[in-house]
């Protein structure tokens, strides 16, 4: 049970009600919805990240899944997994972004596991060696770089406030990319 | 030494750089600028956090700091700080939330401290337990506690990207703190 209660879709101004509609109706907007002078700009943010043609959908959701297994986030996996797998990647491939340790990089491109060495090593020490950045810098460049960045930033976030708040995963309901 | 090129504003979009002026051009937006893509909505969703009316500034900045110490974050240290002495919280309070432990015997009020208490639990397990979650929901009530929660998201986050960067402090050139919005 989530400990805040969730807002009611039926009770939002016409816009976000729209965004909530094209986005999939989640419970995690009806969640962050109890914060109308933040949600908004939320929902902006989430729309760039997603409307961005830097990265493949593919190359996101590595990302992604390997952002919301590092941080626990029951909810972030139970939306992303369908995703992933619309977006090409194996049941294989998904179980081996979530190997405990180091994910078994077979399978992958080799910008794939420069991006998954970036997720892993900032997301569990909080910084990035020398080395790894510089990897990460000479495949993806300043712009590419950066967005990599926001994408786990944005992840790496929401599970906090996913696992506090402790939402229940959607039964149906499934986010629109 | 920051590990990317800062844009410069005459290389932003017009929203960016209207944007990033109105925030006092800091290195960390010039650094994020990069993503120009994506650069935007992030700011804008920042700028409703730093303008909302709902949580008091002293919370958000007591929550700021705690976030930006157990992130490692020198760079959100050093800029919020400032911002926290001018939403009123003493040079011995900030010393006191920046150490591992002796902001849970200092002379911080009983919602502030579950609030530091919250933000501890988040970020070093991922959880909070029931009852610390409980007491914040309660003292600040839903709308306030989502916000809490996004602020935590968003500063945790943001350590990771001015970390990954190792955007360098600005010598000089500090956050400044819009008006809040009326409340709706």
């Amino acid at each position: 049970m989530s400990r805040i209660p969730l807002t009611s879709i039926d009770e939002q101004p016409e816009p976000i009600r729209q965004w909530m509609a094209r986005r999939g109706n989640l419970k995690v907007f009806r969640l962050l919805a109890n914060a109308p002078q933040v949600f908004p700009g939320w929902t902006q943010m989430v729309d760039e990240l997603f409307e961005s043609p830097t990265f493949s959908r593919r190359m996101r959701e590595v990302v992604i899944l390997r952002v919301a297994h590092l941080q626990g986030s029951r909810y972030e996996l139970s939306q992303h997994v369908g995703i992933a797998r619309n977006a090409g990647l194996t049941d294989q491939q998904i179980n081996a972004i979530f190997d405990t340790d180091q994910p078994d990089v077979a399978g992958f491109s080799d910008t794939e596991r420069t991006a998954l060495d970036v997720t892993t090593e900032l997301c569990s020490t909080h910084q990035l060696r020398d080395d790894t950045f510089a990897t990460a810098h000479a495949a993806f460049g300043d712009e590419a770089l950066t967005e990599l960045l926001m994408i786990i930033s944005c992840y790496y976030g929401l599970a906090l406030v996913l696992n506090a708040a402790d939402l229940d995963v959607d039964a149906a309901a499934r986010f629109q990319p | 030494m920051t590990r990317i090129a800062y844009r410069r504003p005459e290389e932003m979009t017009e929203q960016a750089r209207e944007l990033t002026v109105k925030r006092g051009n800091l290195n960390v937006y010039r650094a994020l600028a990069n993503a120009e893509k994506v650069f935007t909505g992030w700011m804008l969703a920042g700028q409703a956090a730093l303008t909302s009316p709902v949580l008091p500034v002293r919370l958000r900045e007591l929550v700021v700091l705690r976030t930006a110490y157990l992130m490692d974050c020198p760079y959100e240290l050093g800029q919020h700080r400032d911002v926290a002495r001018t939403a009123g919280v003493g040079p011995d309070e900030i010393s006191a939330i920046i150490s591992e432990s002796d902001w849970e015997t200092a002379d911080f009020d009983p919602i502030e401290l579950a609030l530091l208490h919250l933000t501890t639990e988040l970020l070093t397990t991922r959880s909070v337990s029931t009852e610390v979650f409980d007491q914040v929901h309660t003292a600040l009530g839903s709308e306030a506690t989502v916000e809490l929660l996004m602020v935590i998201s968003r500063y945790a986050g943001l350590a990771l990207m001015l970390n990954a960067l190792q955007v360098d402090l600005d010598e000089t050139a500090r956050l400044p703190i819009p008006p809040r919005r009326e409340p709706s």
